[in-house]
């Protein structure tokens, strides 16, 4: 009877993350072993033709590219993000709530308004470039838009919540009296923290990380709107193929390796994870 | 311990810069000035002709049609899925765990593509339908992680105290867990809310050519002449989330 | 009337486990019985089965001669007084009393009377409008008594109700669930960890150990005559001393050997006979610390030692005793010591003393 009811209370969300997650997912994989057809569908039969143009065509920089852009992004957000966590869990409960308020509404704040908000600060006409002009730190004809370091500026600014709140948590559960006990046992300041903090929130470390990674890997709205032609990363190769070429086995094909780029470092946590739970127990 | 000053300084910083394109924007709502480069004088011009764009108002109506459909679905889905994983421990819910939480890690990008290779492969019309469903599959998984917050703080030995006063089954569930329940679920699905109305990158793939959401029409509008149109819109749009967020913000702490 | 609620050979397994084990128990009308015993002895089992929570496997349960073994719990005329409480959070202290009248379709008029009375029943007249998280753990405490006995139950049971307060309160309500057992004179059953609290609340105890009773008694009978080293163990402190009977008296008394601290005599109520390995258990209070040896005549027992610890508890001390190699453990009164002027210290010779009646030989096999 326990076991009916848990299938009936399990069926509805699982069959349609099922349908609408799972099978998808998997089909963009298997979409591409797929021949191209010029309606922009999938043809018929099975080819690695696809794979093959995927592999000759000159992605590689592309691939470094968003790679890298992703990592510098991390690494980015979460050396910003770790003194914030530290200082929200040291302040009283009703700033904690009221800062925690104030770096969420951002967060929710419609995405696309975000890039065009950053979009128009670096317009040449744009507050900041005038600004910055004004102070003498750049020249006239400067150009802060359109360029890798504006993808970089806005990549970090739209994902510094997704590094801030999971370390936040981890903060949270940090009991800080093990600070005042490594401080009282000789400790230095820094080497309280380097020593007894960061190891304490590690997991907070870690899941801001794979966070930051994974959601930066898939980005093509920013280098679209901030960036230039050559900051383009592979999301934005996708969507050429899917929308520009309507090669969707292309596109499928180069969708299937940036799953594999997100989900290998997502299967290594957890695999950790589950090792280091072990080690815990026994 | 001597308090240094470093964190606060970061946490101020980082506070201005996530606040201040935000507030740049509201400001030049009002600005006479095209770019916002500087102030030439406060004006309701851009909120007027906002007032005449035709397509913006009716790229609202689909958001909220959308955003209303697909939240009151992952609010059912998303407390079922919460509860199953929260009182039943097997292989099924090891997998049916899996399968509601790798979406939250999961880039849009991806769901967008996948989403449109299987409508694509299943010859459904891209449409209303389409971006409804894409928004409860990316909806749920939040849902189920805001309401398995509240069971986890949830006493189940309530449910034994009510069938000990008498209650049957339904009735203890009735009158005591669903009660208790109800600001977690409403919280989530006032997040899926949010969360529909803002998405953009899945929304734009399975978009079909007749549907059009605020969001997609946001990036159109960027891509023409019409930029200080946008600042009006998206002050109205931040005040939206403001509002929105506040409330959910209420019912989490409804809890004490 | 010994039949009110019978528990009969009941077996609850979880996997391999036999949380309870084959359990009989026969419980009378308006009695207050404690099930008494460490954490996994399965008294919060035999409890949930009593509530209806859990079926047991094997065997029945029967209240007032109806078989209630597969009765939902919402269909049993049994309420519980849980152990944190489990009071609605989101009603009233007065929508709470009022669930099981609600329940149960009682008219809205009776209803009220019937939770106002209980109200003052439980002296909680003043808060009937707030909310549990408002109240004190006292005041939660008689807000879940009030809510399962307004129900009039048949039997109320109450798991670990002392558990969640302080040692202040907890002495409190100690006498106030005696008052209300007096007042209401429903059948309490209690379950507890903790002997004190077991000792002076029931007029009977279970002693469960390992899913089986070990022995059931008045409280008084389980701290005078324990019949296993578990329950001597459990209830009460006890010095216990390795001991071979060598001789079976009449009237129950036998004389044992006791290594190097001679042959003292002793009560028991085991079929004993000469030649068993047995145990020596003597209470704290019932030894006496004397600096003369007292008169050796054949009912005293006297052990000579040396004091190596005294603490100091206020209305009483403990000294720690060491005879030859055993440590004996030994509590006075503060009071005896009045007439001699000074208390023994540390490092002095004294002479332990004890009357045959006042130790008991149990058995030596049961572990504890």
């Amino acid at each position: 009877m326990s076991r009916r009811r848990e299938t009936l209370l399990t069926l509805p969300s699982l069959a349609w993350m099922l349908v609408f997650f799972a099978i998808p997912a998997g089909l963009v994989v298997a979409m591409a072993f797929r021949p191209s057809d010029l309606r922009g569908g999938a043809g018929e039969g099975w080819t690695l033709e696809t794979l093959r143009t995927v592999a000759r065509a000159d992605y590689l920089p592309v691939v470094w590219r968003t790679v890298w852009m992703s990592a510098a992004t991390t690494a980015l957000c979460v050396t910003i993000a770790l003194p914030v966590a530290f200082h929200l869990v040291r302040v009283a409960e009703l700033w904690r709530r009221m800062l925690l308020l104030l770096i969420i509404v951002p967060f929710l704040t419609n995405f696309i308004i975000r890039v065009f908000a950053w979009k128009s600060l670096l317009h040449p006409e744009g507050l900041l470039t005038q600004a910055l002009v004004r102070g003498g730190v750049v020249a006239e004809d400067a150009l802060l838009l359109n360029n890798a370091g504006a993808v970089l500026l806005v990549l970090v600014y739209t994902h510094l919540p997704f590094a801030i709140l999971p370390l936040y948590a981890a903060a949270e559960k940090f009991e800080m009296p093990l600070l005042d006990a490594a401080r009282d046992l000789g400790a230095g300041p820094l080497r309280a923290l380097a020593g007894v903090w960061l190891p304490g929130v590690r997991r907070g470390i870690v899941s801001a990380c794979i966070m930051v990674f994974v959601c930066t890997l898939g980005q093509y709205v920013i280098p679209q709107f901030v960036g230039g032609p050559q900051d383009e990363m592979l999301g934005n190769k996708i969507t050429q193929r899917a929308f520009g070429d309507r090669n969707l086995p292309h596109a499928s094909a180069l969708a299937a390796c940036l799953l594999m780029a997100v989900l290998v470092p997502m299967l290594l946590t957890a695999l950790w994870r589950r090792a280091r739970g072990k080690e815990a127990v026994s | 311990m001597r308090r240094s000053v470093f964190p606060a300084l970061v946490t101020l910083l980082v506070l201005v810069f996530l606040l201040s394109p935000l507030a740049v924007l509201v400001v030049n709502s009002f600005n006479a000035s095209r770019f916002g480069g500087q102030w030439e004088g406060f004006t309701w011009q851009w909120y007027e002709r906002l007032r005449e764009a035709d397509e913006v108002w009716a790229a609202l109506v689909v958001t909220l049609k959308i955003a209303a459909l697909s939240s009151v679905t992952a609010m059912v889905l998303g407390t079922l899925a919460a509860y199953a994983l929260h009182r039943h421990r097997s292989w099924l819910q090891t997998a049916h765990g899996a399968l509601v939480t790798v979406p939250l890690v999961m880039p849009d990008l991806l769901m967008g593509m996948s989403l449109l290779a299987f409508f694509v492969s299943t010859g459904v019309e891209l449409g209303m339908t389409t971006i409804w469903i894409a928004h409860v599959t990316f909806c749920v998984s939040f849902v189920a992680m805001v309401v398995l917050g509240r069971l986890q703080d949830f006493d189940f030995t309530l449910l034994d105290a009510a069938r000990d006063l008498g209650a049957p089954p339904w009735e203890a569930a009735r009158r005591v867990l669903v009660p208790l329940l109800l600001p977690g679920i409403l919280a989530g699905g006032l997040l899926a809310f949010t969360l529909s109305i803002d998405d953009y990158v899945i929304t734009f793939f399975v978009s079909g050519p007749g549907t059009t959401t605020l969001p997609l029409r946001v990036a159109s509008m960027m891509k023409g002449r019409n930029l200080p149109m946008i600042n009006a819109l998206s002050t109205l749009m931040i005040a939206g989330t403001f509002l929105l967020a506040a409330l959910a913000f209420r019912l989490q702490r409804g809890r004490a | 009337m010994d039949d009110f609620l019978v528990i009969e050979k009941v077996t609850k397994r979880f996997g391999a486990v036999r949380a309870v084990d084959c359990i009989t128990l026969r419980i009378a009308c308006g009695e207050s019985f404690s099930l008494l015993g460490p954490s996994g002895c399965g008294k919060t089992t035999l409890l949930r089965m009593i509530a209806g929570f859990e079926r047991p496997d094997e065997g029945r349960i029967l209240l007032e001669g109806e078989d209630i073994t597969t009765l939902p719990p919402e269909r049993r005329p049994v309420n519980t007084v849980f152990q944190n409480y489990a009071l609605f959070p989101h009603l009233s202290v007065e929508e709470n009393i009022g669930f099981g009248l609600k329940m149960a379709g009682v008219e809205r008029g009776e209803a009220r009377q019937r939770v106002a009375r209980m109200l003052e029943l439980v002296k909680m007249q003043d808060q009937r409008a707030k909310r549990p998280a408002q109240l004190s753990g006292g005041q939660k405490q008689r807000v879940a008594i009030a809510r399962a006995l307004v129900n009039q139950p048949r039997v109320l049971l109450l798991d670990e109700p002392l558990a969640a307060l302080d040692l202040k309160l907890r002495q409190h309500m100690l006498g106030e669930l005696h008052a209300i057992h007096q007042e209401v004179g429903t059948t309490f059953i209690y379950v507890t960890h903790d002997q004190g609290e077991a000792i002076s609340l029931s007029d009977r105890i279970a002693v469960l150990n390992a899913g089986r009773v070990e022995q059931v008694d008045t409280p008084a009978r389980l701290y005078e005559a324990p019949g296993s080293h578990f329950v001597a163990a459990f209830v009460g402190d006890a010095n216990f001393l390795p001991a071979r009977v060598l001789e079976v008296r009449h009237e129950g008394y036998v004389r044992v050997a006791c290594e190097e601290l001679g042959n003292p005599l002793a009560c028991t109520a085991l079929p004993l006979s000469a030649g068993q390995q047995a145990r020596l258990m003597v209470r704290p209070e019932k030894l006496l610390i004397t600096r003369e040896r007292p008169e050796a005549g054949e009912r005293v027992n006297v052990w000579a030692g040396t004091i190596t610890d005294v603490t100091y508890f206020g209305a009483y001390l403990r000294f720690v005793v060491q005879a030859g190699e055993t440590a004996l453990l030994v509590q006075m009164a503060n009071n005896r010591f009045a007439s001699s002027g000074t208390v023994p210290g540390r490092g002095e010779r004294v002479y332990v003393s004890f009357h045959p009646e006042e130790a008991r030989v149990v058995a030596a096999d049961s572990q504890g």
